[in-house]
């Protein structure tokens, strides 16, 4: 074996253009999961009412979200609103669309399950304390939702983060398209770049993801 | 409640699944037709002259299939499409904006106007030729075989049915493979590192692809053997533009003609693949002035 | 929308959703077996094993799949450790589920409080039959959502097997679409097959799901 390819990463300006790939892939997830637990909180809310419509065109909404792969939805709205509406979405909106409409759903079902897990006797205390049905929610449901949530929807910020390189299918340069491309510039000098750099590429998702993580343990055990 | 709920998604979730893709591929068919109103806009190309109104051409480029495409260290297009098309930039007057593409989006991009021109190593089929136009060719590619010294695979008929042939999907390797050899297994991988990195650890008996490519591989490393270099009908490479727009493809059609006077496509050969190939494929590569 | 075309190419999907389903569920089964192994480490706190799974789950968790099927199926070889690509899809998704079973798992048995444990105690319970009788029940009837949410997750990340050669349904139709150019009919066969595969578990999911909170607060 001749050098793992790890000197290819000090060629030119190949390291500083992984770590703008890293920023791409963290951009995205960030907006988007931002989106997300907004849009998330009020779906949830909404969907643990009495409305039975809500209910059932939340569930259909849930089963397209888990069942559509993301290509196909990153398709449909970089390029299929191009066709029916005319729409010219910059690949970073499109991209930010379909992972927010995946995070929405996703976020406003574990906010449900919360809620309903929360036993029916607090809503009840909170009211015969004098509560109103927006004070309970404020100050006695939603605290312990949120908290519930933490570690779900780090999991789902992790999980988008590492499904951001799908966005190379509409033209979106990430962290792993720009492993691709040094490795394959650099094939005939270098042919085991491929193992350095899929190395360095494992230890930046994990460099980015890893703090997240603590950062949420450390918040669930300070709020539990 | 339940039941009906239940029913009531699956119903939805179908019809709007069809909506969504059946509304694409009609929207797809009327802009064919031409919808008088509105000109370019609504078709889903710009023709030349709005090209050159708005100063910057889109070009879809492979960003990772070196020498034809690549990116290099310093985050600049590099690679023999890439030279083609800095030079239509240059001759259409305008900035050319490069557009990382991947083989299963390049038909995608055309149809929805999304780039103006595909120069990402795209080979002329019947199939393609459907759904976007070609211009006139501006490469040839041939297919090529490749196997370890210890079991040199010289014609097809010697791959067992156990044996699996690495492609790399997308290629006309594939394609020419699947058409002609149904019965050959084959082992398809998404990139030329994976594919080649199977072959070195002995997952299948041959890589098929371009025979540059495979004759490449050869060279650089020892005990491998190109059992069978020319292999199928010769097939060409071609840029290609949203169906319809015959502004731009009677444009780059002229351009190619053009080019042809000053073998510019040979001086592209010699900028960009004669460190991979060396001279000898020059002439076997390069088509020049759009003759086959 | 051409169906000639769409029949000729439905048992290429077919194969692809045998693979998928195949190498999946194998998958998922490796990772509920891993995930619940951790989980009751973590949760009994035990020692040694406790760190090692920590550091399994961390690593697990914030690293792509994709990246971690290449390491297994691309550099083990390079040590004379041969690994067949189908084995490979079954070890990556074994690994990568099974820290997220573990998590999930975990977080339902911290969902019941410690006082339920206590209490069923000193309701003259041992240690064993509190966790078997009051803390189990309730911890894997909270996990169920979270528990078919991950299944899926883990037969959609089958997408990247591409990377190891698998053809999965993904790669069956980006694979189809760069040699014969029928976007449309590639993808809209792609969401079907992906219907026929995960509707049935996300049904199943919801239906356990009701059955078990039907158990847990009564009728």
């Amino acid at each position: 074996m001749r050098s793992l390819g790890l000197d290819v990463l000090w060629k030119g300006k190949n390291f500083l253009r992984l770590l703008g790939g890293l920023w791409v892939a963290v951009r995205i997830s960030l907006i988007s999961v931002a989106v997300s637990i907004a849009l998330g909180l009020v779906l949830g809310v909404l969907v643990t009412g009495q409305s039975r419509v809500l209910k059932a065109l939340f569930r259909v909404y849930l089963e397209i979200v888990r069942i559509m792969p993301q290509m196909v939805l990153l398709f449909v709205v970089y390029f299929g609103t191009t066709r029916v509406f005319g729409w010219d979405l910059s690949a970073e909106l499109s991209a930010v669309i379909v992972f927010s409409f995946w995070g929405a759903a996703e976020m406003g079902d574990l906010v449900r399950g919360a809620l309903i897990s929360i036993p029916r006797i607090q809503y009840e205390s909170a009211e015969a304390l004098g509560l109103s049905a927006g004070q309970a929610y404020r100050y006695v449901i939603l605290p312990q939702t949120v908290r519930r949530l933490i570690p779900l929807s780090i999991n789902l910020i992790t999980r988008m983060i590492k499904t951001t390189s799908l966005v190379m299918m509409i033209g979106m340069v990430e962290v792993l398209k720009v492993a691709q491309q040094i490795i394959e510039a650099n094939r005939r000098t270098s042919p085991n770049a491929a193992f350095g750099l899929f190395a360095v590429v494992l230890l930046l998702y994990f460099a980015i993801c890893w703090p997240i993580s603590r950062l949420a343990s450390y918040l669930e055990k300070r709020w539990a | 409640m339940k039941k009906t709920s239940k029913l009531l998604a699956l119903l939805l979730i179908g019809a709007l699944t069809l909506g969504a893709l059946a509304g694409c591929g009609g929207n797809g068919d009327k802009s064919a037709a031409g919808n008088g109103e509105k000109s370019a806009a609504g078709d889903g190309f710009r023709t030349l002259d709005e090209i050159k109104e708005s100063g910057v051409v889109n070009i879809g480029v492979f960003s990772d299939k070196s020498p034809f495409g690549y990116v290099d260290e310093n985050g600049d297009y590099q690679g023999y499409d890439v030279y083609f098309a800095n030079r239509i930039g240059e001759d259409l007057g305008v900035e050319v904006n490069f557009v990382s593409t991947e083989a299963a989006s390049r038909i995608e991009y055309l149809q929805t106007g999304k780039v103006d021109i595909i120069l990402a190593n795209f080979t002329v089929t019947e199939e393609r030729a459907e759904e976007v136009d070609f211009a006139l060719p501006y490469m040839n590619v041939a297919l090529g075989v490749v196997s370890p010294d210890d079991a040199v695979i010289t014609s097809l008929d010697e791959i067992g049915p156990e044996d699996e042939v690495i492609v790399i999907s997308g290629t006309t390797a594939e394609t020419y493979l699947e058409k002609n050899n149904p019965e050959i297994k084959l082992q398809k991988y998404d990139a030329y590192a994976e594919a080649k990195t199977a072959l070195e650890n002995g997952n299948g008996a041959a890589w098929a692809n371009d025979n540059t490519e495979v004759i490449a591989f050869a060279i650089e490393n020892p005990g491998y053997t190109v059992g069978i270099p020319s292999l199928g009908s010769a097939d060409t490479i071609a840029p290609a533009v949203t169906k319809g727009n015959t502004t731009l493809l009677d444009w780059l059609n002229d351009e190619i003609v053009a080019l042809g006077e000053e073998e510019f496509f040979h001086a592209d050969y010699e900028a960009t693949l004669l460190d991979t190939y060396g001279a000898d494929y020059e002439d076997t590569l390069v088509v020049e002035g759009g003759a086959a | 929308m051409d169906f000639e075309v769409m029949r000729a190419y439905l048992p290429l999907y077919r194969d692809a959703l045998l693979l998928t389903l195949r190498v999946g569920w194998q998958g998922v089964l490796l990772a509920f077996f891993i995930g619940v192994v951790c989980a009751v480490i973590l949760h009994l706190r035990l020692p040694v094993l406790r760190q090692a799974a920590a550091v399994y789950i961390e690593f697990f968790r914030n690293t792509p799949l994709l990246v971690q099927l290449f390491f297994l199926y691309f550099a083990l070889p390079k040590v004379g450790l041969r690994v067949g690509a189908e084995l490979c899809g079954v070890l990556g998704l074994g690994l990568l589920g099974g820290a997220y079973m573990a998590e999930t798992i975990r977080s339902g048995l911290e969902s019941v409080t410690p006082i339920q444990s206590e209490s069923a105690q000193s309701l003259g319970m041992t240690r064993m039959q509190a966790f078997r009788y009051v803390i189990l029940p309730q911890a894997v009837s909270r996990s169920v959502p979270g528990l078919v949410a991950n299944v899926i997750f883990l037969l959609k990340e089958t997408s990247v097997f591409s990377t190891i050669s698998l053809m999965d349904l993904m790669f069956t139709a980006k694979d189809l679409i760069g040699m014969y150019a029928k976007t449309m009919e590639c993808l809209t066969l792609l969401v079907v097959f992906y219907l026929i595969m995960l509707l049935p578990v996300s049904i199943l999911g919801s239906f356990v799901e009701r059955r078990l909170r039907h158990a847990e607060f009564g009728p």
